[in-house]
């Protein structure tokens, strides 16, 4: 590989339909992984994805407290 | 507390297949051990083609994965999709349907792999009339799992519930497209695929069996047995949250790299070696957080034996899964290809993290399903060191062997032909290999410490009436 620009070119004459559904599908999972990412790491949804992991601490208590509908 | 559990949950069919998964463990481990022997003195094949290495380690694998691994998984995700969800398993018939095909599965792979009658793809031996009941148990499984969430009190679904979930799902696409087949008989059948497409089929099915059945479900046990056994909440949610979508998303690429240097584009191969070192990321968010989960509670680890199985579960679970992704570099690979160093990782993955938190889990559903203590604490505690000495010894004489296998091979003298014959580097294997069957003799005298203890407990809970006086005493309401 002698450079970088010969690195990534494409003959994007040669791409078939199966090489299309790969390189789309890939571009949609690496945006939504993005998202995931802004989802999970936003200051704004810290308290309401943190409140989630006493769930499981929770579940002693078998009649009452969220097991039961809050 | 444990009669309102036990009315208000299934917790037959979880203590059931709790039991199977360590008789199984230490029916798996003791037919490894015995082909671990073979490799070391062939003699040990008595010249009876049932007991031969060929024949043999495909029942090694299918019992210490599908056997003991199912049915551990089967254990835990029918616990602990009921304690947190707040409701009992939709259906008890098929949870029971689950349990008894699940065996019957089992015990028709035990007869028909020492016979020979197998497909010849790894990790997915079992002829297609066994595949097709497979495919029937597991959706039962995943449906009533599924159902369980769907009629769920709490608002949330909890991220254990996700991974059994992600790997349910997965597991059935895999399971389902690499055994299509074409019968030719009752115990004979051909993959509908060929070439190099059947090896990247094969792969894609293999590596992801170790992403989702062996990863991915037993992250859902180490989400729910670490935070319970430890007592304090996951250390990051928002962690595990992504976590799951970066491991969901990324394992499904890396089958392409067993096939490094074969007839599969290069390309591909250099993509699964990508995405490789790319789940480094999300596999070491989830080791530090199920690790930092004790963080300020580590004086834990001293006196509480089974939260010891779980977190150094993690600390193997996170050497294996940086191990990995190098292997999965070209470079490395091709030194380590085909040879022993394969071996080695994977079971550090297998016995360091699959075994061992599996085993910590077991422990804890036990003493709740059974409604009282270990019949040995000291067992639990002897039983961590058998494993974790059993275990450091099996990856380390394989790491040696296998990297002194890829430099024999390839050692090259002056005119250009090869230093060593592929005899002479067998031969420098065989001290190796002894070591090897020592380490797995020593995992498996821990694994056999484990049924003793849990069958003592058992009967423990037999003669005090436990398990009766919780399904019989009045519960308030």
């Amino acid at each position: 590989m002698s450079s970088l620009k010969e690195y990534f070119s494409t003959d994007w004459a040669a791409m078939t339909a199966t090489d299309w559904v790969g390189t789309i599908l890939t571009v949609v999972i690496f945006i939504l992984m993005v998202i995931a990412y802004v989802y999970a790491y936003r200051p704004g949804n810290k308290a309401k994805l943190e409140e989630r992991k006493y769930l499981v601490d929770d579940d002693e208590r078998l009649d009452s407290g969220d097991k039961n509908g809050g | 507390m444990d009669a309102r559990a036990e009315q208000k949950y299934n917790l037959s069919v979880v203590r059931w297949f709790a039991v199977m998964a360590i008789v199984y463990l230490v029916v798996g481990a003791s037919v490894g051990v015995y082909i671990a022997s073979e490799l070391a003195w062939p003699v040990l094949n008595f010249d009876i083609p049932q007991l031969t290495f060929g024949r043999l380690r495909p029942l090694h694998t299918n019992a210490v994965i599908f056997a003991f691994g199912g049915c551990t998984l089967m254990a835990t995700a029918f616990y602990s999709v009921q304690r947190t969800c707040g409701v009992r398993l939709w259906s008890d018939k098929l949870a029971w349907f689950v349990f008894w095909g699940w065996n019957a599965i089992i015990v028709s792979a035990v007869i028909t792999l020492p016979l020979g009658l197998t497909q010849g793809k790894e990790y997915a031996e079992l002829e297609w009339p066994i595949d097709i009941a497979i495919a029937v148990v597991w959706l039962a499984y995943t449906f009533n799992f599924i159902m369980t969430i769907f009629n769920r009190k709490s608002s949330h679904i909890y991220v254990s519930n996700w991974f059994f979930l992600s790997m349910m799902v997965m597991i059935t696409y895999l399971h389902v497209v690499n055994s299509l087949s074409i019968p030719v008989g009752l115990f004979k059948s051909y993959s509908i695929f060929s070439g190099v497409q059947d090896a990247m089929i094969q792969w894609w099915w293999g590596h992801n069996a170790v992403g989702f059945y062996l990863t991915a479900g037993f992250l859902g046990i180490m989400y729910y047995f670490v935070p319970k056994q430890a007592n304090r909440p996951v250390y990051s949610y928002r962690l595990s949250v992504i976590h799951f979508w970066a491991l969901t998303f990324g394992y499904v690429w890396l089958g392409a790299h067993h096939l490094q240097y074969t007839a599969l584009p290069d390309w591909t191969g250099s993509l699964g070696a990508a995405v490789s070192l790319a789940m480094i990321i999300p596999s070491w968010g989830g080791a530090i957080n199920g690790m930092m989960t004790l963080s300020g509670a580590w004086d834990k680890l001293r006196t509480d034996y089974t939260l010891r199985f779980l977190i150094m579960s993690l600390a193997f679970y996170a050497m294996s899964t940086f191990e990995g992704p190098v292997m999965s570099i070209k470079t490395v690979n091709a030194l380590s290809h085909y040879t022993d160093w394969t071996i080695g990782h994977v079971h550090s993955g297998a016995l360091g993290w699959v075994a061992m938190v599996g085993a910590g889990a077991l422990y804890h559903l036990i003493t709740r399903c059974f409604h009282t203590e270990m019949y040995s604490t000291k067992l639990v505690n002897v039983h961590f060191w058998f494993f974790t000495i059993g275990t450091v010894i099996y990856i380390v004489a394989m790491w040696v062997s296998g990297i002194m296998q890829g430099l024999m091979w390839r050692a090259y003298d002056e005119y250009g032909t090869l230093v060593y014959t592929f005899a002479e580097s067998v031969e420098a294997m065989h001290p190796y290999y002894a070591m090897r069957a020592v380490g797995g003799a020593v995992f498996l005298t821990g694994a056999v410490i484990m049924l003793y203890n849990v069958l003592m407990t058992v009967k423990k809970s037999a003669a005090e009436g436990s398990v009766r006086q919780a399904q019989t005493a009045a519960v308030g309401a």
